[in-house]
């Protein structure tokens, strides 16, 4: 058959561009790497080193002290003994300083970027972009006409440096995740590096999304990026996430945390690609309070990470404010994903649409889990959570745990889950319309993510598009 | 009837945590994962000689091993049943009475082909009192059971109420499960498909009012090839209840074909009601279909459009489903026994007309007390 | 002429994002049988909704008398208590009440229905037996489960039940077969006699209309009443179909 010459064809192409696209890795040579594992020097260093006001070492000590003390839950969640953390290290900064233009980005950096397609983004969709290799941001930029409304991106550091800009950071950060929350919310507000500070003042709606970029290099290491977003009323951003690493057969560790802050009648749109290598543990906390007449919207691919603890948070305190998620995640092999989200309607007439997607296969482990809370006070709030699983195969598991809380009357809550296979009947049909099995198959499970393709930008759902075809094709070989 | 071992003024008492822990957990700050009783420490009677053959050991029940443990203690003794294929039989009832702290403890072996009916009905209160019914049920080759739980205690009382199925290959087994007050209530319950093409149905319905408290935990584990678990829980919250739901459909590998679903809809009338609910799909099979649907608020609008033209409001419309909660009861109690401890709940919850008028509508009459 | 029971003065309705029926005037007489006519997405259920104060629909112009009630402003209960009736295309399933709560609910409601529950319990039977509907059906849940025609014999109980002064019974015939048309036919024919109500017949189907006695034919086309004749005008309807109404309102449109 003419096939099995295309099929071998394809699949040496598969490999090569699997290899090519994420896992590269650039030496370390002329880093600065601080000792694996945590202890208060190691803190200290790291807060020196970013000559930070008081306030803040004083609460990264907090932090620390709080994370030794906090434990993991035993009771559900997947396991994550294979993280020591006395072999990770907690700050792996390349020796360089932060630029505005790609010229002056370190050569093996820049390259790294490049191939990534995101200078190239940036010159044809983006308002602005940062991106941060292992510890710290190499690059921040941002177009002059969004500057000029009095947009501001830069880093947290340099934002804490700014006297206008420290009391802003001072009120907002650390105010959403509390750092008790859980264990490696503590830890990360011990050793935090990097990440973004976006503020987009009163009435300012941004004609492109900004963009940050998350690069983690180093093996054994550990990224810990902030990002704290201030939406003022009026306002209008569509921030997008993207975050990759080599693979390295030790684990590497990504406890990043975001705050989002939407005030009243403004609309923040969060978007994330996250395509981490399958030996990281991706422990983030994302979290939103949304004011009132305001519109939280969330869409998020996951498809790396050896261990996922994911759910990004919403916390819709104005009166008919609403948030909408829009979520796929695809585990493949050694992959034991836990992601989905929290909505908590504390306003009234406020409502929540949380529509997921999971694709299980390989023997990847899949856990849909989310909780939806109705405050007393939450009049006529409505909710609807929608989750459809696929099972590619035997060997593989998908498992939907949500929760829901009402303690309203007048609110009404919706939902419905399915689990499933792709049924035989469709791939016979598309077969007997001349696509092979494989492809038959990935046509189906691209369809099954369409409502997440759909709202991402074009070369996002393009990205994202390859990603599930690598997943798909990477399983024939 | 039971025998007991506990008493309403029994002054100590036995912390029993992990009540309805659902077999997939979450958030512990969400306060869903399980439920804590104090209940009576039972006090040593002497040999016990009516204990259930081992073989009832194995049985899963939803409620948790260390409440099992402690029904089992508190029974005092134990009720054996066997049902074979051919012999006629009466349903087996049983009756808990709530305020004498009844505390019963049966088992049902239906064997290869048989049919059997099951009633437990708890029913009554007292202040402090404590009441349990503990059942277990195996089921073998294509016997066909058919198990009616009910709950209809007063307001003051303390009630656990586990069931534990076993089901071999073809059995099928029916259950409705009603949950018609108390004043904390745990009801566990456990369906095990482990036979090929074994089947289970649950119409779950409760209706929780004033400051009652209702915990469940219903735990459906598909085995077999072929199995077949369809749940229906509808639900009533009033005033100030409190009520935990969790459903867990476990298709398990080798459950090749499985079909497993679960819709919940609750009707909330109260302004201080918490409605906590869990359902869970977990799934480590390809070959399989799992459902769940929920709808948790006031009944839906096409409902109340039809029922408008039928000339009912929203407020009548909700209280034709209350009513309609003990018709259905009263129509599925099977035994005059339980029939009349419903009534006497309908006329504790709805008043004693519209009791007396569920009664005569369905061509019973109604016993005074 | 009889008195007049329902009139509908000027009626404009619709879904909150789409006006469906436009200036619509109609009368019905009580005990007259009227029927109304028109092809597929025409109006004609909306109206029976609109009439009976379905809220899915608002009324942005006209009014709506019965019983010389203005019953424009009142909710679809209130008017069901002053007498009308809606039979639903497709009647809506309420799991977790049995079909004896429901019936015995709706009957206690109305004063003029009002009876022991041992009365009632033999009304229903005897209904039941005329419809030829199983009495295990009374303890089963409220249409859940059951088939179309089953569907049908249980709006046409809750007909002979309540007695209503305007009975409108929307595609009542759809989807029947033989012997549940026969069944359903018998109580409309029950309803006429026994209760002596008007009738609203909305149906595109004129086999059910041969064993009535019809007093008015009302054509809708695209949402407006473009015709209103005799019991002939539904053979003319039978033969000749609905091309000459649309034909006559696109004109009409144009001009």
């Amino acid at each position: 058959m003419a096939d099995a010459t295309e099929t071998s064809r394809k699949r040496s192409q598969v490999e090569d561009v699997n290899r090519s696209l994420y896992d590269f890795k650039m030496s370390e040579e002329g880093y600065e790497r601080y000792a694996d594992g945590l202890s208060t020097d190691i803190v200290r260093a790291i807060s020196e080193k970013k000559d930070e006001p008081e306030w803040m070492l004083e609460l990264r000590l907090k932090a620390l002290a709080a994370y030794e003390e906090m434990e993991m839950p035993a009771n559900w969640g997947p396991s994550i003994e294979m993280l020591d953390l006395n072999h990770i290290s907690a700050y792996v900064s390349p020796k360089t300083k932060q630029a505005n233009s790609w010229d002056d980005v370190p050569e093996d950096i820049k390259n790294t970027f490049e191939r990534l397609g995101i200078p190239e983004a940036e010159r044809e969709s983006l308002a602005g972009v940062g991106a941060q290799y292992d510890s710290e941001i190499v690059y921040h930029n941002m177009r002059e006409e969004v500057a000029d409304q009095g947009v501001i991106y830069t880093t947290i550091e340099d934002a804490l440096h700014d006297p206008e800009l420290e009391p802003i950071v001072h009120e907002y950060f650390g105010t959403l995740i509390p750092m008790r929350d859980h264990k490696f919310a503590a830890l990360h507000y011990a050793v935090w590096s990097g990440g973004s500070f976006v503020y987009v003042p009163e009435g300012v709606t941004l004609p492109y999304p900004l963009q940050s970029y998350f690069r983690l290099n180093a093996q054994g290491a550990g990224q810990f990026e902030h990002t704290l977003i201030i939406v003022e009323p009026g306002a209008d951003l569509h921030f997008i996430e993207g975050c990759s690493a080599p693979k390295y057969y030790e684990a590497n560790l990504h406890a990043g945390a975001v705050e989002l802050f939407v005030k009243d009648h403004a609309k923040l749109r969060y978007s994330t690609i996250e395509n981490w290598s399958k030996n990281m543990f991706n422990l983030n906390t994302k979290r939103a309070t949304v004011g009132a007449d305001s519109i939280m919207e969330w869409v998020s691919g996951s498809f790396g990470s050896h261990v996922s603890y994911l759910y990004p948070t919403t916390f819709l305190q104005g009166a008919r404010s609403s948030c909408e998620f829009t979520g796929i995640t695809f585990a493949g092999a050694t992959q034991d994903l836990d992601t989905g989200c929290k909505v908590i309607l504390n306003g009234p007439d406020t409502t929540a649409s949380v529509d997921t997607k999971s694709i299980s296969k390989d023997g990847g482990i899949n856990t849909f889990r989310s909780s939806i809370v109705v405050g007393r006070r939450a009049d006529r709030a409505r909710a609807t959570v929608s989750c459809a699983s696929l099972m590619l195969d035997d060997i593989s598991r998908s498992d939907t745990i949500p929760a829901m809380d009402v303690r309203n009357g007048s609110a009404s809550v919706g939902h419905e889950a399915t689990i499933g296979r792709i049924s035989d009947d469709t791939i016979l049909y598309l077969m007997s319309r001349g696509c092979s099995e494989g492809e038959a198959r990935t046509m189906v499970v691209n369809g099954f993510a369409d409502p997440v393709s759909k709202e991402l930008p074009m070369e996002y759902a393009i990205e994202m598009n390859n990603l599930i075809k690598l997943e798909m094709e990477g399983a024939i070989g | 009837m039971a025998n007991t071992i506990i008493t309403a003024d029994q002054t100590d008492t036995t912390a029993l945590g992990h009540i309805n822990v659902p077999p997939a957990q979450t958030w512990n700050y969400l306060r869903i994962n399980d439920i804590a009783f104090d209940v009576p420490t039972p006090h040593f009677v002497g040999d016990v000689y009516a204990r259930l053959p081992q073989l009832f050991d194995k049985v899963e029940c939803g409620i948790g091993e260390d409440a099992v443990t402690w029904m089992a203690h508190a029974a005092g003794d134990a009720r054996y049943v066997e049902v074979r294929a051919g012999e006629p039989h009466d349903p087996i009832v049983i009756d808990v009475d709530a305020a004498g702290c009844d505390v019963s403890d049966t088992g049902v072996l239906v064997r290869s082909g048989a049919q059997a009916t099951i009633v437990a009905c708890s029913h009554g209160g007292a202040a402090g009192a404590t009441s349990a019914s503990l059942l277990r049920v195996i089921a073998e080759r294509e016997a066909q059971v058919t198990i009616i739980e009910l709950v209809a205690c007063n307001e003051d009382q303390q009630h656990l109420d586990a069931v534990g199925i076993e089901a071999a290959e073809d059995a099928h087994i029916e259950m409705r499960q009603y949950a018609l007050g108390g004043g904390k209530v745990a009801l566990g319950l456990c369906c095990n498909l482990a036979g090929n093409a074994s089947r289970f149905s649950l119409d779950s319905r409760y209706l929780a009012s004033g400051t009652d408290v209702l915990d469940v935990n219903h735990v459906i584990r598909q085995r077999g090839r072929n199995t077949r678990a369809d749940i229906v829980t509808t639900g009533i919250l009033a005033d100030s209840a409190r009520k935990t739901m969790r459903e867990t459909i476990d298709l398990i590998h080798g459950a090749k074909f499985a079909e497993g679903s679960e819709i919940e809809t609750v009707l909330v009338t109260g302004d201080d009601v918490v409605n906590k609910t869990l359902p869970v799909i977990l799934c480590d099979e390809e070959d399989v279909a799992g459902n769940h649907g929920a709808s948790i608020g006031a009944i839906s609008p096409e409902q109340l459009g039809f029922l408008g033209s039928r000339g009912l409001g929203e407020e009548e419309a909700e209280r034709l489903f209350a009513r309609a909660l003990f018709d259905d009861a009263v129509i599925h109690a099977v035994d005059d026994d339980v029939r009349q401890a419903v009534l006497a709940r309908a006329a504790a919850v709805l008043g004693a007309d519209v009791a007396r008028d569920i009664a005569e509508v369905l061509g019973y009459d109604i016993r005074e007390a | 002429m009889s008195d007049q029971l329902l009139t509908i003065n000027g009626l404009s309705a619709g879904t909150e994002d789409k006006p469906i029926l436009h200036n619509i005037s109609l009368g019905i007489g009580a005990g007259e049988t009227h029927v109304l006519m028109g092809p597929n997405g025409a109006g004609k259920s909306t109206l029976g909704h609109v009439i009976m104060g379905d809220p899915l629909y608002q009324v942005s112009e006209g009014s709506i008398t019965f019983d010389g009630t203005d019953i424009t402003e009142l909710g679809p209960d209130k008017r069901s208590l002053a007498g009308i009736f809606l039979s639903y295309q497709a009647p809506v399933e309420v799991p977790g009440v049995p079909l004896y709560s429901f019936l015995r609910t709706i009957c206690q409601m109305r004063p003029e229905l009002k009876t022991t529950a041992r009365k009632f319990r033999e009304r229903v039977g005897k209904i039941a037996d005329q419809l030829e509907i199983d009495q295990n059906f009374l303890t089963r849940e409220l249409n859940v489960g059951f088939s179309g025609g089953e569907k049908k014999k249980i709006e046409m109980m809750q007909l002979l039940l309540l007695r209503p002064k305007l009975a409108i019974l929307d595609e009542t015939d759809s989807g029947l077969d033989v012997d549940a048309l026969s069944i359903v036919s018998r109580g409309i024919e029950a309803y006429r006699k026994e209760c002596d109500g008007a009738l609203l017949m909305i149906t595109h189907n004129t086999r059910i209309l041969e064993r009535l006695t019809v007093d008015c034919t009302h054509v809708m086309v695209h949402g407006n009443l473009v015709a209103d004749g005799p019991a002939s005008l539904i053979d003319d309807i039978d033969a000749h179909g609905f091309a000459r109404f649309e034909e006559a309102l696109a004109q009409k449109a144009e001009a």
